[in-house]
């Protein structure tokens, strides 16, 4: 009965419940200081309901529209992370919007179920819908300041990701028209039967690859990704690359190994698209952002050269013949370490922003002595991002690359490790403008207690993980666990 | 008798298609736009997808083409064309690699058709598939998705 | 000795940067001199830990001693634990490392003093030793390659330290590029060696390369690549460019470099990769010569230069090429001996360089001159610190440039001959320093408008106690430390056969052969005509300058070197090539919002207008394209 399954949408449920209750509440509270405080609690109750379903590993509910497994609970759970610590560091910045600070939080969250329905959606239907239900929540939220940047960058956002919706969308129709169904394991059925795949099938993979290749800014489809970046509301663009990219790397994940994974004919075909892919998203991102100035653009950059290593991962999951799970679990390590070192940062340069107003990184000019806790925070950050010990961003790469290399793509992995070495000299150029130089004003920068809160918990992780990485290593490798493989 | 019906809706969608893009009156390329909307239910209801036309009647012509239309008379200057047409021979240069991409990909697909016949009356049971035991999470999600648009759209529109 | 105290080797230093940068630095910036006591501290007691271990090395069997690894990650089938290896080589370089640094330490108090960077100069000198002891102390070739480029970044923080100069910040820049150059031949060696051999752990691959496993063309591949990053760090040619520009750092920094840190960095990884080294005939010889070229190479360089720091850059670099010569046709003990008296010879002569400066404001010799008086004790360490470095006998340096000597002579008769020419080369530039510094007239000091430090205008005085008690220290060293190897227990240690066993005998038995003979003619040789033309001014400089123009100016201008890379290779391809490009491409295609295209029309009618400025088809258009081209790759290579 679909009664009896409600209870595994519970997590989702009780977060639109609240996001309902977000969007009441405002209009009749004057102090809107207990609107954070709901979304946090609603994004907690979520995850209790989320951790309620861990171990009940391996169905499906509603037909087989979504899984109810390990790894689609994990993703969960690390998107419920990501909007809990966005919504802390929006605390100060939402003062920029006057009104609608409700919608704020309710459009947020609403993306935010759109992420958690779409990590565990098994069926092409569902994920699709997911999809768009985040994708049009984050739209409306890219351009929340409504300033002209930010207009300018979610009515980009808005077109640029109409026309990746309707590739990926296409790929869909030309998958479901050839092999008669939309359900990932009827899919893996039908080619479990066959030999080989007719030209338009294989069309119809490459444009779902393309369409998330969007959402996850793969080269040559990260266009918009600076941009956006730069014109959105800074907790918008670190939720953006955070919740949004694991979410869209886990149903990309999802999808290759449980529609796509088997027989080993297959999933050669789409590794060796994304080993080049990868190969181009980590060059472009790293080497263009050597020139860059202004401190989101940079990130923007950043974040399409790591999501370059990701796929790395991606594509040694394509080339194992038995899906190694360590792979998949190194890629599942990877975004939960970059999630808390990326957000960090973003979290840091909120603080930052809130009080020099300015997004230039050469405002950042001896913001070591005007904060030495925040520019701290931000190098440690910064370190872990570049892959150095003792970070988890260095673990996250061994993990990754390790399993490249298991797999015959060595070639990749040299080009990694290069482009490791190159985005060292802008990580540490922002890195050398915060700690030497003068700084113009000495006004002491400091925070409020959330994103002091957030912020430390994401240092102490970032170094926990990266000094004593056994048990989450354990977790990433308990959450492998898919339904349909 | 549904071949020769079938080559005049066919004409028809890709003169109107054409149209959309050649007409620099943005207000015909709209009405042009109906058109294609108009001969794609057509082909629907060849298809035996009765359901689908109707909706595609009630929504593309009925809701969308509406809402364009007014969105261009609500916005002024905008009936004049397009102001930048930088990408036009880029644009149409991608469409024909598109264009031979598909019809290599579809020319060299032997299609398998289902073996059975097309239902003949298909509300029923697309009803029973969204709202029963099929599709209801997805539905769902969709109306989810309309709260958030809607949301947004206030938020984004109004002033400060 | 307990597993604790090779780690604590480590992270004394690491943690006195980690306190520094993170508490003292932002939370205790009235007592500025506390940063400089805690790092002496800890550098102090890191020192007293490498003599422990040194002493215990010496007593153990087979000069090694087993520390167990730590378990720090399971990942995948990858097993990551993390350890020292302890050998005797080890032991040698973490006693140099420390002591040298300590001295370093102790001096900065005087010579930085008042600087308003002053934590932060300490807090970059105990990251920099720091990461060079765990380089030395790490036994997996990936965590050194994480420390060596640790020592890299130290030394760029420290070279650049007065960034405000542009000429500091240049030459930090510079370094940090250039021996980036050689570190994706140590990168490609690591990664060539996993793919052949599946581990990173030193003393693993020792026994395969002994076994025979790791043999042949990828033994020889790996090799060079190492030699390579060793290149780059231990500026040998055509890498050597950025070691003469890296003294705009402070002085003491310029000395830890030269002398136990940055640079003995290159010298070291190849010692500590010897059996890789050793199998493959190509690589040694590859060493070999382009320590012997780069030994002669650079000593020609020192001969013209005015600049008292220079001239000792390039005798480093000079004296770099020997010790790689000394691993490529003889041994590790040979090559590492000379590290290690060169260490506190070197290290002396900076300091005294850097005590000059204190006294004068410049570092122009030809501003000097008559400081012999002013200078005592400067001039007394100096004097003898040269005279070391020239080879003289029962100096440090004679007995470790003498091995080198006698392996080349023993190897080939080219090598032999580029390096005895070096022994002239470099008895002459060093005593030309010290007569032109040291003897006849005081000639001013600091031009005013270029001087920093005003206090100097009343003529030239000693350094303080602090400055000159490290100098009198590592004059003991540069006199003494040599005297390790007469009877050959340096190199035994080393792994080496002992040569002699009578001390006095061994001491004095040197003027019984004919090379140790020859080496110390010609290195008197060159102080005598340094004596004639600086000094007597019998011949005059000038004239000689006249007369070989030619050679005069390509000497003084580096061979055209920095021209060549400056010019041809960064401006015109790096520059003008691909950084413009990237920054043309980002800012007329791809960024739209900061350009200004848009911003004629405003309000939100406005943005209807300014998604059509083009960037959005374009993006579209690149998106349809992406797409496209994957299909039809899909198409051909299916």
């Amino acid at each position: 009965m679909l009664i009896d399954e409600m209870k595994y949408i519970t997590p989702e449920i009780s977060l639109l419940c609240f996001a309902l209750l977000i969007v009441v509440v405002d209009l009749f509270v004057t102090r809107k200081g207990v609107l954070p405080i709901l979304s946090v609690i609603g994004a907690l109750v979520a995850a209790f309901f989320t951790v309620g379903l861990w171990g009940n590993g391996g169905i499906s509910a509603f037909n087989n529209m979504i899984a109810i497994d390990q790894f689609g609970l994990f993703f969960k759970l690390l998107i419920l992370a990501s909007l809990v610590l966005v919504v802390m560091a929006s605390n100060k910045y939402v003062l920029k919007f006057e009104k609608f600070q409700g919608e704020y939080y309710a459009v947020l969250m609403l993306s935010a179920i759109g992420l958690m329905l779409l990590v565990s959606a098994v069926n092409l239907i569902t994920i699709y819908v997911s999809l768009e239900l985040s994708s049009i929540s984050l739209y409306a939220l890219v351009s929340f300041l409504k300033d002209k940047a930010s207009s300018e960058a979610g009515l980009k956002y808005l077109i640029l990701g109409a026309v990746a919706s309707a590739i990926l969308l296409y790929g869909m129709a030309l998958t479901f028209g050839l092999t008669g169904s939309t359900g990932l394991t009827a899919i893996a059925d039908y080619f479990r039967t066959s030999s080989t795949a007719s030209p338009l099938l294989l069309t119809g993979l490459v444009l779902i690859i393309a369409g998330f290749g969007f959402k996850i800014a793969s080269v040559p489809f990260q266009l918009w990704v600076p941009d956006v970046y730069e014109g959105a509301p800074t907790p918008i663009t670190a939720y953006l690359s955070v919740a949004s990219k694991a979410a869209g790397f886990a149903v990309i994940t999802r999808i290759l190994m449980t529609a796509f994974g088997q027989p080993d004919w297959l999933h050669a075909e789409w590794a060796i698209i994304i080993a080049v892919l990868a190969a181009l998203t980590m060059t472009v991102g790293n080497v263009t952002a050597l020139v860059q100035t202004n401190i989101k653009r940079l990130f923007g950059y950043s974040s399409i050269a790591q999501a370059g290593y990701l796929m790395v991962g991606l594509a040694a999951m394509g080339m194992a013949t038995q899906g190694n799970a360590d792979i998949r679990s190194g890629i599942i390590f990877f975004l939960f370490s970059y999630t808390l070192t990326n957000l960090g940062a973003f979290i840091a340069i909120i603080a930052i922003s809130n009080k020099i107003d300015s997004d230039q990184i050469a405002d950042y000019t001896g913001m070591g002595k005007r904060s030495p806790l925040l520019a701290g925070a931000l190098t440690l950050f910064l370190v872990s991002l570049t892959g150095l010990p003792p970070t988890a961003g260095l673990i996250a790469k061994i993990y990754i690359f390790n399993g490249a290399v298991d797999q015959g793509l060595l070639w990749l992995v040299v080009i990694a490790v290069i482009n490791s070495v190159i985005s060292a000299f802008y990580y540490f150029r922002v890195v050398k403008v915060m700690w030497m130089g003068e700084p113009a004003s000495q006004d002491k920068v400091t925070s409020s207690w959330p994103e002091w809160t957030a912020l430390a918990v994401c240092c102490i992780m970032v170094v926990i993980i990266g000094v004593a990485p056994g048990a989450f290593v354990g977790l990433t490798q308990a959450a492998v666990k898919m339904f349909g493989i | 008798m549904l071949d020769l019906i079938f080559y005049l809706l066919a004409v028809i969608a890709l003169a109107a298609s054409i149209a959309v893009i050649m007409v620099r009156d943005i207000f015909r390329a709209a009405l042009c736009l109906i058109m294609l909307f108009m001969s794609v239910a057509g082909f629907f209801l060849l298809l035996h997808a009765d359901f689908l036309a109707i909706v595609q009647v009630l929504i593309y012509v009925g809701a969308i083409s509406i809402l364009i239309i007014v969105a261009i008379m609500l916005t002024r200057d905008a009936r004049h064309g397009l102001p930048l047409d930088n990408y036009k021979y880029w644009a149409g240069a991608v469409g024909l690699l598109l264009l031979i991409a598909l019809a290599y990909g579809i020319l060299n697909t032997t299609f398998t058709l289902p073996g059975t016949a097309p239902l003949e009356q298909t509300i029923q049971p697309i009803g029973q598939q969204l709202f029963g035991n099929g599709y209801v999470l997805p539905v769902e999600i969709a109306a989810v998705l309309l709260l958030s648009a809607i949301l947004g759209a206030i938020a984004v529109l109004r002033d400060k | 000795m307990p597993t604790i105290v090779p780690w604590l080797i480590f992270l004394l230093p690491f943690a006195s940067f980690l306190l520094i940068g993170l508490i003292l630095r932002p939370f205790l910036n009235k007592w500025p001199r506390v940063a400089g006591y805690v790092t002496i501290g800890a550098v102090g007691l890191a020192c007293a830990l490498a003599f422990w271990v040194l002493f215990a090395v010496m007593g153990a069997p087979e000069h090694k001693l087993m520390v167990d690894d730590i378990q720090w990650a399971i990942i995948g089938n990858l097993n990551i634990h993390i350890g020292v290896l302890v050998d005797a080589l080890t032991a040698v370089m973490v006693v140099v490392v420390t002591f040298v640094s300590l001295m370093v330490q102790i001096y900065s108090q005087g010579y930085m003093k008042g600087d308003p960077g002053y934590q932060r100069y300490y807090a970059f000198m105990s990251l920099f030793t720091a990461c060079m002891l765990g380089l030395v102390l790490a036994n997996n070739i990936l965590f050194m390659f994480v420390f060596w480029e640790g020592v890299g970044l130290g030394s760029y923080l420290l070279i650049g330290f007065w960034f405000h100069k542009p000429s500091a910040a240049n030459a930090a820049k510079k370094a940090f590029i250039v021996t980036r150059a050689g570190d994706f031949g140590f990168l490609a060696a690591i990664l060539l060696l996993y793919a052949s051999t599946g581990t990173f752990d030193t003393q693993t691959l020792y026994n395969l390369v002994a076994t025979g496993a790791l043999a042949g063309t990828t033994l020889t591949w790996v090799a060079i690549g190492i030699f390579a990053g060793a290149a780059g760090k231990s500026a040998q040619f055509p890498l050597h460019v950025w070691l003469p520009d890296a003294m705009e750092g402070p002085t003491p920094v310029s000395s830890l470099i030269h002398a136990a840190t940055m640079v003995a960095a290159g010298v070291f990884l190849v010692a500590r990769f010897y059996p890789l080294f050793q199998h493959s005939a190509e690589a040694m010889t590859t060493v070999a010569v382009i320590g012997a070229f780069t030994a002669i190479f650079a000593a020609s360089m020192g001969l013209v230069m005015n600049d008292i720091k220079r001239v000792l850059a390039y005798s480093t670099i000079s004296q770099l090429g020997y010790m790689m010569l000394g691993l490529g046709v003889g041994s590790v003990a040979i090559g590492i001996f000379h590290l290690f008296t060169h260490a506190f010879f070197k290290c002396l002569l900076f300091l005294g360089s850097g005590s000059v400066n204190h006294g004068t404001g410049t570092f122009d010799m030809r501003l000097m001159g008559g400081l012999r008086k002013a200078m005592p004790w400067t001039y007394a360490t100096f004097v003898i610190g040269s005279l070391s470095l020239a080879g003289i006998w029962p100096l440090a340096g004679f007995w470790s440039k003498d091995q080198i000597l006698v392996a080349a002579f023993a190897n080939n008769p080219v090598l032999f001959t580029l390096a005895i020419v070096t022994v002239f080369m470099t008895a002459f530039y060093m005593f030309r320093a010290v007569f032109m510094t040291f003897h006849g007239e005081y000639k001013g000091g600091a031009v005013p408008e270029h001087g920093s430090h005003d206090e100097h205008s009343h003529g030239p005085h000693e350094s303080p106690a602090v400055m000159v008690a490290p100098m009198v220290v590592l004059t003991v060293m540069a006199v003494c430390a040599g005297w390790f190897n007469v009877t050959g227990g340096f190199s035994q240690l080393l792994g080496s056969e002992a040569e002699g066993t009578n001390l006095v005998a061994s001491f004095l038995g040197v003027f019984m052969h004919p090379l140790p003979l020859a080496s110390l003619i010609v290195a008197l040789l060159g102080i005598f005509l340094a004596y004639a033309m600086y000094l007597k001014k019998w011949i005059s400089p000038e004239k000689i300058g006249n007369a070989l123009k030619p050679i005069y100016t390509l000497l003084y201008r580096k061979y055209f070197m920095d021209e060549l890379y400056e010019n041809v290779f960064v401006k015109t391809i790096l520059y003008n090539g691909i950084f413009k490009a990237m920054a043309m491409f980002d800012s007329s295609i791809v960024d739209g919002t900061v350009n200004g295209v848009a911003n004629t029309t405003a309000g939100a009618g406005g943005v209807l207008r300014k998604i059509q400025n083009g960037q959005t088809q374009l993006y579209v258009i690149s998106i349809a394209i992406g797409a496209i081209a994957i299909a039809i790759c899909v198409y051909l290579f299916h």
